[in-house]
């Protein structure tokens, strides 16, 4: 297909692209866009540096193959380099949403008339505290080539959206917004979810209205599967993204494989091969995804890696090397991650907590080694039952104790593709998922 | 009527991970909005990547049966702004992070360093039929540094980052000497936490505050409280896109229109003048338009598209601190403002500071406040002058509990 230079290593990463924009917002239109958009990055290795450069003019790639080659230093060994030598040969395609699956096909008189049908079922104007409704959706697809000078060849593809409906209610002057969104791989899964929209509104009017301010403190808390999900993804997932250790003997010490890193109820994935928002069969390096057991029952097992991570510690390449966009050079990102479900009965959980806090939802996160979660919405748990809504700003934890703190892992897991992670400037879509899990104690302020 | 926006960014990345430069990235960019305006409806079609200006009119010849409503007149006016100081090659740009690299790796062997050198040159065109043309070019080198301790436990221990038209090593030298130099001391809290920060998150609630449509329907935290001191004297809130560190951003907004002498004072002395609005939300609210449109390539204009500067004090952060020593932020992430305007944030690592040499490292800690003290009682100054970071920066009294 393309005219390899001699002696250096090079792939070329074409992507197509598709998303289509609705947003209403108190009856009016605000945005009904579609955009295409065809991109490439073409990349270089010498053994030395990657030189890189992206291009929407896919007639010029092997133009911009020969100007990247023409900085290289040819390298007769190039193909004995370790990170090139990792790099996996796979030939593919997997189309995977294609005919009723794909959501090009889904007009937009479709996608326009499920906003307008949420709005009408969900939407309640004679509630005095709302003061905004917001609805949306979204849809994007991705079909992406992968050629290699080692030979890999593979073409795959992607979809996700979204629809929901937010709220913005005032009470005593303080806005509060809230509401729930819906995400698939699929049109249908964004259908006959007007109840809970309904549940949800509700329950966010109850917070808006009888909401109490948390005292800063240390508190047992249960948290609802979703925000397991946004833990499990910041409390540990980005410590398993090897690329972050490489030659440092420090943290390669301190997350040694083998090594007790929490409670024996805990097990941890990550799985680009599930049909989920994390959805990478082929990463963008061309290596295949795989199942990868980043905890199980309390102990190290595993981590992420792109080729260079995985060579640099002595380890194999797991599918986890993720670009943005054809803008973009891949990095080490999770895919579709959870916390495996548990023995343990939900409704149990909150039963001997005296005074602590159950999460029901949450905003975003971040992961250092002190990890945090900004809540959306909480409640009070005291002796044992559930109370009144509860303001929760940050909540934070220790990534080298909260792990070990977790005594109680639910049955009712749940897989999330409402999820995006940003990391070096890049957001990837991710899914996260977890079942109902207790932790000791975390920090809420 | 006829109208092409156009953007072309020609941005050029050497990174390097745990010292070692391993690439280099180039990409030129160029996108495009082909907007045709006719009975108060628009049709837009975006394009990245180059496309025959017949082609693209056509696209959005053929949108104009979304019926996007734009009832408004479009602008007219010249103008062409260069912010560019000095033009570097990219050959220029792997010999500077070369160098640099080399120099900071060789004063502080005992950090892991990753990041990169960026250069990012870029021209914002907006043309149409009513005699608008209007051109903005800026150029600069940016430099991010992630340092990590060879002992430390930490992903990362903490980040710098620079911004400069016109390079100059003894800026980032002096930079990385203050981070590196004195993260192995250990300091202790003053008695009065004074944060020095560069101001940009810290005024996001106060920006979206602001926003005409959020005043009007009530969601804002200044609803009812325009023309009332709810913030401080010393406090002054300038959308002002003449500001020097102000980086790659037109003068002009999504809709072709240009402030008087570039800015617009939304708070003054510590009274909320005004909220921010385009066209539609001015027209709509029956408030005043204020020409704060993004530029949507995709679709019609939306209001929000702000560039609030705090104004500056007279005097510099050392005089504004007058003996006492500051904090400031290292590494810190997942906190912000609440609906109530309650601000948290978790620190994991923070400097103690005289105001422009940093004395040594604090232990982790949370910082707590609210919009309306931080703002108001609480609220110092901007310094005249941009120690530590190469940029303003905003000193106010903070609380903070030592558990995180």
């Amino acid at each position: 297909m393309y005219q390899f230079p001699k002696d250096l290593y090079v792939d070329v990463r074409i992507e197509e692209t598709y998303n289509t924009y609705y947003f209403v917002k108190n009856g009016d239109v605000e945005a009904d866009s579609s955009v295409n958009v065809t991109g490439a990055i073409i990349r270089v290795f010498d053994g030395n540096l990657w030189y890189t450069g992206s291009t929407n003019d896919i007639d010029g790639i092997q133009k911009e193959i020969d100007n990247l080659a023409s900085l290289a230093t040819p390298n007769p060994d190039i193909l004995n380099h370790p990170t090139v030598a990792a790099y996996e040969v796979n030939k593919a395609a997997i189309l995977t949403f294609t005919g009723d699956k794909d959501i090009r096909n889904i007009s937009r008189e479709q996608r326009t008339a499920l906003v307008h049908h949420y709005i009408d079922s969900c939407v309640d104007d004679s509630i005095p505290e709302q003061k905004l409704y917001a609805a949306s959706l979204q849809t994007y697809y991705r079909k992406k080539q992968f050629y290699s000078s080692k030979g890999a060849e593979i073409i795959q593809d992607f979809q996700s959206c979204n629809c929901g409906v937010f709220y913005t209610f005032a009470v005593n002057d303080i806005p509060v917004s809230g509401g729930k969104y819906y995400a698939g791989m699929t049109f249908d899964r964004l259908l006959g979810h007007e109840d809970e929209i309904l549940a949800e509104r509700d329950r966010y009017l109850d917070y808006a209205r009888n909401a109490v301010d948390v005292t800063p403190g240390d508190y047992t808390c249960v948290l609802a599967p979703v925000v397991t999900a946004m833990f499990t993804h910041e409390s540990f997932g980005h410590k398993s993204e090897a690329d972050f250790m490489l030659n440092d003997k420090t943290l390669q010490e301190e997350w040694v494989m083998g090594k007790k890193v929490g409670n024996d109820k805990v097990s941890i994935c990550d799985n680009g091969a599930l049909i989920n928002n994390g959805y990478v069969p082929y990463d963008d390096e061309g290596t295949k995804a795989r199942e990868t057991w980043l905890i199980k029952n309390g102990i190290l097992t595993g981590r992420l890696h792109d080729a260079h991570s995985a060579v640099t510690l002595k380890e194999a390449p797991t599918g986890n090397s993720r670009a943005q966009s054809y803008l973009n050079t891949p990095i080490v990102r999770m895919t579709n991650t959870y916390m495996e479900a548990g023995t343990d009965n939900p409704e149990d959980m909150i039963k001997d907590i005296r005074d602590g806090i159950y999460v029901y939802n949450v905003n975003s996160g971040t992961g250092q080694s002190t990890f945090t979660m900004i809540p959306s919405l909480c409640y009070r748990i005291r002796d044992g039952k559930l109370c009144e809504p509860l303001r929760v700003n940050v909540l934070t934890g220790s990534v080298f104790k909260t792990l070990f703190d977790i005594d109680a892992v639910g049955t009712d897991f749940e897989l999330f593709d409402t999820f995006s992670c940003g990391k070096n400037g890049q957001s990837a879509a991710v899914s996260a998922g977890g079942p109902t899990i207790r932790v000791k104690s975390l920090t809420a302020n | 009527m006829k109208e092409k926006m156009s953007y072309n960014e020609i941005y050029s990345e050497v990174n390097f991970e745990e010292n070692k430069i391993i690439s280099f990235e180039k990409n030129n960019s160029v996108e495009y909005s082909f907007r045709i305006f006719r009975d108060n409806v628009a049709g837009i079609h975006y394009q990245a990547g180059e496309i025959e200006d017949s082609a693209g009119f056509a696209k959005a010849e053929e949108n104009l049966a979304l019926k996007r409503p734009y009832p408004y007149t479009l602008e007219s006016g010249t103008r062409r702004r260069n912010k560019t100081e000095k033009e570097y090659t990219d050959k220029d740009l792997l010999s500077i992070a070369h160098e640099a690299l080399a120099h900071i790796h060789k004063a502080y062997p005992q950090f892991i360093l990753s990041g990169s050198f960026a250069l990012q040159t870029d021209c914002a065109r907006q043309t149409n039929e009513a005699g608008l043309d209007y051109e903005n070019i800026d150029s600069h080198i940016q430099v991010n540094v992630t340092y990590k301790h060879k002992d430390s436990k930490n992903i990362t221990d903490g980040y710098f980052s620079i911004g400069q038209r016109n390079f100059s090593f003894e800026k980032l030298y002096a930079m990385a000497d203050n981070y590196l130099g004195a993260f192995e001391k250990k300091a202790e809290f003053p008695e009065e936490i004074i944060l020095q920060s560069q101001y940009y998150g810290l005024i996001s609630m106060v920006t979206n505050s602001l926003n005409a449509e959020a005043l009007s329907l009530g969601t804002s935290l200044l609803t009812g409280k325009l023309g009332q001191k709810v913030f401080s004297e010393e406090f002054t809130l300038i959308d002002d896109v003449s500001d020097e560190y102000c980086w790659h951003t037109p003068f002009w907004d999504g809709e072709g229109c240009v402030k008087e002498n570039d800015k617009r004072i939304f708070i003054e002395k510590g009274v909320p003048l005004l909220g921010y609005s385009d066209k539609r939300v001015a027209e709509k609210y029956n408030v005043p338009h204020t020409g704060n449109a993004w530029r949507k390539y995709s679709d019609i204009p939306e209001n929000g598209n702000v560039n609030m500067q705090i104004a500056r004090s007279t005097k510099t952060v050392r005089e504004l601190l007058g003996g006492r020593l500051s904090v400031v932020l290292d590494s810190y992430s997942g906190g912000g403002f609440n609906e109530k305007g309650d601000y948290v944030m978790p620190v994991h690592h923070a400097f103690l500071c005289d105001g422009e040499k940093f004395l040594g490292s604090l232990p982790p800690f949370t910082l707590t406040s609210n919009m309306f003290d931080m703002f108001g009682k609480d609220f110092i100054g901007v310094g005249s002058d941009q120690p530590v970071f190469n940029d303003k920066q905003v000193l106010m009294k903070m609380n903070i509990s030592k558990n995180l």
